[in-house]
């Protein structure tokens, strides 16, 4: 079936290694979002799924067979292009047809697949067209079309939105997701948007460097990073970091910045005197009587909600909130933390504690 | 008002040399087309004969000839030059040790005058004294006579021709496959094309309008040779290498026809362009109108 194992795989270019040794379970019919910054190697860790790109060590298998020497057109995949791809000099319908074109199947059955992909992805309109007639949108769609009429055992995306405008971008991340609880097939997606990633996958693997830094469900790794990177990758606005060491204080565990301000823990065992970097997440800060006292310098109206940028100590913390708030900048603020919501990481190390 | 006055003047200097250069030769030599005119014959005036010389053209059984084989030559140059040309774009696409330096080389005749071009080749063809036939006659015991065999004749100004000319449809294509995306190619692995069928399905596609625009350059120039052959050849043996502009040239210079040279050179400016409206109509604008 349409799993995919990348074991230990390394690539490098010249004598400098750029990938080391990536271990990504992807089990059948899951939903796998790729995610990091940019130069983390997830669009090189897909291409070598692809067999664009070859790995200098390791393994990867699609199916339970293993590709590491077999070329593009035999890995049963379909990828789709940031630049969708698309052939300029072919029409909607014979883009679309290629892949079977290629694969010599008769051309009433090419006819039928492309009118079946085109009815899926809403383009029976536009099969004579050229691409360069069509919207971004549709060539997005075109290139999906082309994906999918192959019916292959893992679909590879490589950034496919990212040239969409931001509202383009939302509508195509529904439609794409609805394809996938259509057609079931193994996915695996690239992005540096993690809120696509976040709104997407079944699974995140988050990569920085060559590495991968944590895999797991979207929400798990909202609520567990396992470390400082992931925990400001993962959710916008990203999470405030603060230094300061784990005292006691009043009979409970607290973390002391240097200017002496209490943030309060909650069910985590870190002995005194360690220091730590505390994290929060502005959606997970309150305004009002018992929080710590935040210079305010600006306001975010969205109208759902409010995002407020403050400093404490002349660390910057904002947070997020639902109230609508009429103040001048330049004021101070209490910002109230649920303890509970707290992250702590060694200081040293930035490993979740 | 003022900025149209500008205009004009900024572009006067053009159309002057346009006109003198271009446009009123032209004209000139379709008026001369008209005319009865050796300058050195008995009555070295212009006299004025219809359409005489046209119809002379058209039954001129030496004129034909020329014209046929100047199509053969047109053919086999410029197909050779587009093959050669694409794989030798597609091997500079590639990183080899001293690319660079072959690159600069192989652009070389390119720069070399048409008429020197045709000496070195005289020189290198000449029997006896040529390397050419030396080392044909050395390796295979092939016996090159340019000077008697029309065939051989023919095939060395189609050679050199080639050699002259290739670099250009390299040039142009390295230019086009340089700016093609790698996107689509790699879409095409992918989506199970071999060789074979990315070269037909994608490249020549995407190619298309450098290549034709290309060919359509090589096509005209090829049609209009004249120096190269008639140093190397001077259109001969016999009349195997009188190539349409080597026949205008005889005319025109050593029998003085002025009026009938005029008329033949018409008559294959029209030519050109029917071929090149021909290779634009069964080409170009069908994809046009589609896409």
């Amino acid at each position: 079936m349409g799993n995919v194992q990348i074991k230990g795989v390394t690539k490098n270019y010249g004598g400098v290694r750029v990938m080391h040794g990536v271990d990504v379970d992807i089990e059948d019919g899951e939903f796998v979002v790729l995610v990091g910054p940019s130069g983390c190697g997830k669009s090189t860790l897909l291409r070598m799924i692809a067999g664009l790109e070859e790995i200098s060590g390791g393994q990867i298998s699609i199916g339970g067979r293993i590709v590491n020497d077999i070329p593009p057109k035999e890995r049963d995949i379909a990828m789709v292009f940031q630049s969708y791809a698309l052939y300029p000099h072919k029409t909607v319908a014979e883009n679309m047809g290629f892949p079977l074109l290629m694969a010599k199947r008769p051309k009433a059955e090419i006819a039928e697949k492309v009118n079946r992909a085109a009815e899926i992805l809403d383009l029976t309109k536009y099969l004579d067209r050229y691409p360069k007639q069509l919207s971004g949108g549709q060539r997005q769609r075109v290139a999906m079309g082309r994906a999918i009429v192959r019916d292959p055992q893992v679909f590879l995306f490589d950034e496919p939105l990212s040239n969409l405008d931001a509202k383009l971008r939302v509508t195509m991340r529904v439609e794409i997701k609805e394809l996938h609880q259509r057609l079931k097939t193994t996915t695996v997606y690239v992005t540096h948007d993690q809120i696509e990633a976040m709104t997407m996958a079944n699974k995140i693997v988050v990569m920085r460097d060559g590495r991968v830094e944590q895999i797991g469900r979207p929400l798990d790794l909202y609520d567990r990073p396992v470390n400082l990177f992931v925990a400001g990758f993962i959710g916008s606005p990203s999470m405030n970091f603060l230094q300061g060491k784990v005292a006691t204080q009043g009979g409970k565990q607290v973390v002391l910045t240097e200017q002496g301000i209490a943030l309060p823990l909650d069910g985590v065992q870190v002995e005194d005197g360690r220091a730590v970097t505390y994290g929060i997440r502005p959606e997970h800060i309150t305004i009002g009587a018992g929080g710590i006292p935040v210079d305010v310098s600006v306001f975010e109206p969205t109208g759902s909600e409010t995002l407020i940028f403050g400093r404490v100590g002349g660390v910057p913390i904002d947070a997020l909130v639902r109230e609508r708030i009429e103040e001048e900048p330049g004021k101070t603020m209490l910002f109230r933390i649920d303890p509970r919501k707290a992250h702590v990481f060694d200081q040293a190390t930035g490993q979740r504690l | 008002m003022q900025s149209k006055k500008l205009g004009w003047l900024l572009l006067s200097p053009t159309l002057f040399i346009l006109g003198l250069f271009g446009i009123f030769p032209f004209i000139y030599v379709v008026w001369v087309s008209f005319h009865e005119w050796n300058p050195f014959a008995a009555n070295p005036e212009k006299l004025f004969n219809w359409a005489e010389n046209y119809r002379k053209v058209v039954f001129d059984a030496q004129f034909l000839a020329s014209l046929g084989v100047t199509l053969a030559f047109v053919f086999f140059a410029v197909v050779s030059e587009v093959v050669i040309g694409y794989l030798l774009a597609q091997a500079f696409m590639k990183n080899f040790p001293g690319k660079s330096f072959f690159r600069t080389i192989h652009t070389l005749p390119l720069i070399m005058a048409p008429i020197i071009v045709g000496s070195i080749w005289k020189l290198m063809t000449t029997p006896s004294i040529g390397i050419i036939p030396n080392l044909l006659d050395t390796w295979f015991g092939i016996d090159l006579n340019i000077g008697q065999s029309a065939l051989a004749a023919f095939s060395i100004t189609v050679i050199m021709d080639i050699w002259h000319w290739t670099p250009l449809v390299t040039l142009s294509l390295i230019a086009a496959l340089v700016s093609l995306p790698s996107d689509p190619f790699e879409q095409a692995q992918i989506d199970g094309a071999n060789k074979r069928q990315v070269f037909w399905h994608i490249t020549l596609p995407m190619i298309r309008p450098a290549l034709i625009a290309t060919v359509f350059i090589r096509l005209m120039d090829a049609m209009r040779t004249v120096d190269e052959v008639l140093m190397l050849t001077g259109g001969g043996p016999g009349s195997a290498t009188r190539y349409v502009g080597v026949h205008i040239y005889k005319e025109v210079f050593p029998r003085t026809n002025y009026g009938y040279g005029s008329a033949i050179s018409v008559i294959v400016l029209y030519l050109s362009i029917v071929i090149c409206w021909l290779l634009y109509v069964s080409l170009i604008a069908p994809r046009n109108k589609k896409g």
